[in-house]
């Protein structure tokens, strides 16, 4: 029986391999307003920040994906399976952050319009 | 190779996709040559067959350990007509056997199939629990 890990490592492990800051204007916009009002909001940034990291790792994938399709369409690269496996990798890679990203806005939003 | 991420599955599903390939090669050598009796130094071809390994203990994708030749007896067919035929009028043709190179093949393939269904089946279970998101 395999032992099946439901916490996704890689996501975890995505706040350790920082790579640069402001990777993700689209996500990170939503904090200057949250940061701006106090000092209560440092779990929130930090989730956005971690999906901010994680992203240039969701890139990495992407670009080796993009690289081994050329390799196969210019004939550098025979194995057809190396491309599935890229893919297969860059695409769920991808969904998982574009579902982050969905569920930190809509938090975001949801404060906002929160009536004060 | 870590296996126990989330990739895990996808890596060991295309490492069974890349060997049976491999093996579906094997196989096509193996028909194509079934009536080669010359495979260089004037041998007759001999039977490959691949044997498979884990590259490394307990969970682990597949590989390829080796191809080896089968040394089972060669064929051994009266053809006195044959340019190559010895005195007795008899030919030496390859120990492939077509029928068990296609039961290999339906093996292969359908191996082949497994894995492809493996990767799909993960890539949808990824997606079911990503609809949890939502």
């Amino acid at each position: 029986m395999v032992n099946f890990d439901p916490n996704l490592r890689w996501g975890a492990q995505a706040p350790a391999a920082f790579g640069g800051p402001g990777a993700l204007p689209h996500v990170a916009s939503p904090t200057a307003p949250a940061s701006g009002t106090g000092t209560a909001k440092p779990d929130f940034l930090s989730a956005i920040e971690a999906a901010g990291k994680y992203v240039s790792k969701v890139d990495d994938l992407q670009q080796a994906s993009d690289a081994s399709i050329q390799d196969l369409l210019t004939g550098k690269n025979n194995d057809i399976t190396a491309v599935v496996s890229a893919v297969a990798k860059a695409d769920v890679s991808f969904k998982v952050l574009v579902g982050v990203r969905n569920k930190l806005i809509e938090a975001y939003k949801q404060t906002m319009n929160m009536p004060l | 190779m870590t296996v126990h991420n989330a990739f895990g599955p996808v890596d060991i599903a295309v490492s069974g996709m890349r060997a049976q390939g491999r093996h579906m090669e094997v196989i096509s050598s193996n028909i194509a040559n079934s009536r080669t009796a010359d495979a260089g130094q004037g041998q007759p071809y001999r039977r490959l067959e691949v044997i498979f390994r884990t590259e490394q203990e307990g969970v682990s994708p597949v590989c390829i350990d080796q191809i080896v030749p089968d040394q089972s007896a060669l064929q051994r067919i009266y053809d006195p007509g044959n340019p190559k035929a010895d005195a007795s009028g008899h030919i030496i043709l390859p120990n492939v056997h077509v029928p068990v190179e296609m039961m290999n093949l339906s093996t292969a393939s359908r191996s082949y199939q497994a894995n492809a269904a493996i990767l799909k089946r993960y890539q949808k279970m990824v997606e079911t629990t990503l609809e949890l998101l939502r």
